[in-house]
């Protein structure tokens, strides 16, 4: 999956200044920079959920054009090989988590309900979750909403999952459950896209880093090299020290 | 004299019971609850389609619906609904169009008590409806969006049955109302039950006694509906309360 060129603007302030970026698959990419870079807008422009005015998108065979209008068999094309994840969770209120995992493969994927619920009940333990099927969003800890959300995106099979701060609503603990599932996912090579301001996670995890700074990319390339103490680059070298890495190692 | 008043107390006590409420009901039953049952549930039909056709967000042509269905729901709600019932059922006999209507619409008064009551609820309901609709989170249009459901089968299966369940009181209170209201189905000659106390009140001299009758029975219905009310939310809140039970 790769972006080119891509420029995206709010009212008259341009968040997206022409980037281009790819997201190896098997990997995971890791998206950082300051507040109000533009990461959570490149990560929707993933999804489809915003649009940029230009630029393209490539995913496998498909290629869109931004600046034409999508078809609306590419959006569910790009809808089923990539799945989001939200910060808040948003999972449905008014469904159990089963119903939660099962509704986009019987909805979306036309898959038969008994096959899903079985299929939903396995990726519910993979989770850790499966006692928690039969309860409703409401009565769930936000570790365990997350992983619920985590669970319904990984229903639809999608190639990218994508995640945007999945837990900076969490508190310490409950983010290391979340932290887990991640860290086994990207073992078992699902393509992954995270947003995160936890540094530490980031090292362990990231196979790529996304340096993003004022609608730019700044930095692009092997996870190890950019945590590297001598990194010269100036503004990513301040950023670390901001984010004091130090006080992690 | 003591004697003859009460002898006088128990002759219309006797009539209310085995004569004046047996009316009343007769006549709430057939027309006050038919008339109030019918026209809220092709009310709530108007008003959800109005107002899926309001927060839609297709453009060309269908700005021309869009704008009707807004024109429809002004027109109801900045109008009285006694003049709406007049107007459907003593003024459209003269809506003589040669050559397509040129015996203008007759309309029989029941008929034209379902059209009125349901294009008026429709009116108010659709604002309710548009409401709850608008207070569902974009987040979650957004949670279908990316688990690749389309529009419409977000709005059936993720964003009405939130919205419908927010509703639920206000559109409780608009279908008390409409009970209420269907006591105005009088002035266009539908004998519902105000109009049958107003008759017997005609007869016998009561009316202190007959209006107080058939406000009870007014209050009777509102009170079987509040209880469903209650009884509806509390249905349609269940599921926090069941996996608390079980956790
Ligand atoms: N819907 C919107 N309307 C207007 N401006 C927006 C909108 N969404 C984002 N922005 C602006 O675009 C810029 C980039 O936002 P974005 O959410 O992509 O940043 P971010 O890097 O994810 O920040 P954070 O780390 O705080 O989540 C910000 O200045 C933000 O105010
Ligand atoms: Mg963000």
């Amino acid at each position: 999956m790769k972006i080119t060129k891509v420029n995206k603007t709010f009212g008259n302030h341009q968040v997206l200044k022409n980037i281009s970026l790819d997201f190896p698959a098997g990997k995971t990419t890791v998206l950082v920079g300051p507040s109000g870079s533009g990461k959570s807008t490149i990560l929707r422009s993933l999804d489809l959920l915003e649009r940029p005015e230009s630029g393209n998108f490539d995913l496998d065979e498909l290629h869109i054009d931004f600046s034409q209008k999508i078809k609306d068999a590419d959006i569910l094309t790009v809808r089923k090989k990539t799945g989001m994840v939200f910060q808040s969770y948003n999972l449905f209120p008014h469904f159990t988590v089963l119903q939660n995992v099962t509704e986009g493969p019987v909805q979306v994927l036309g898959k038969k309900k008994a096959d899903a619920e079985a299929e939903a009940k396995q990726l519910l333990a993979k989770v850790g979750l499966a006692d928690k099927a039969d309860f409703y969003p409401e009565t769930l800890s936000g570790g365990q909403a997350q992983r619920v959300a985590i669970a319904r995106s990984l229903a639809m099979h999608p190639e990218y999952i994508l995640l945007d701060e999945p837990t900076s609503a969490l508190d310490p603990e409950l983010e290391m459950e979340v932290l887990k599932v991640l860290l086994e996912l990207a073992k078992e090579k699902q393509s992954l896209v995270i947003v995160t301001h936890n540094l530490a996670f980031a090292r362990r995890v990231a196979d790529k880093i996304v340096f993003v700074e004022n609608g730019e990319i700044l930095y692009d390339g092997d996870a190890g090299k950019f945590f590297a103490q001598d990194n010269d680059n100036q503004r990513i070298q301040d950023f670390l020290n901001s984010m004091s890495l130090a006080s992690l190692d | 004299m003591s004697c003859f008043a009460r002898k006088e107390l128990s002759k219309i006590l006797h009539s209310i019971f085995t004569d004046y409420l047996p009316q009343i009901f007769a006549a709430g039953f057939k027309y006050t609850i038919t008339l109030a049952i019918i026209s809220f549930i092709l009310g709530l039909i108007i008003a959800l389609v109005t107002a899926l056709v309001r927060i839609s967000d297709k453009g060309g042509g269908f700005l021309i619906i869009k704008a009707i269905f807004r024109f429809y729901v002004w027109l109801f709600r900045s109008t009285p609904l006694l003049v709406q019932l007049f107007i459907v059922y003593f003024g459209l006999p003269y809506l003589k169009i040669p050559g397509l209507l040129p015996n203008g619409i007759k309309l029989a008064p029941f008929t034209a008590g379902i059209i009125t009551f349901s294009l008026n609820t429709g009116a108010y309901a659709s604002e309710t409806i548009r409401a709850a609709i608008q207070s569902v989170p974009r987040e979650q249009w957004e949670a279908a969006a990316s688990i690749g459901m389309n529009r419409g089968k977000t709005l059936r299966r993720i964003i009405l049955p939130q919205a419908l369940k927010v509703s639920i009181p206000p559109l409780s209170n608009s279908f008390i109302g409409l009970v209420k209201d269907t006591s105005l189905a009088a002035s266009i000659t539908i004998v519902e039950m105000f109009e049958v106390s107003q008759q017997i009140a005609a007869e016998n001299y009561q009316p202190l006694i007959m209006y107080s009758l058939v406000a009870l029975v007014y209050a009777l219905f509102c009170s079987v509906l509040s209880w469903l009310q209650g009884w509806l939310e509390k249905a349609s809140s269940r599921h926090s309360k069941e996996s608390e039970a079980e956790a």
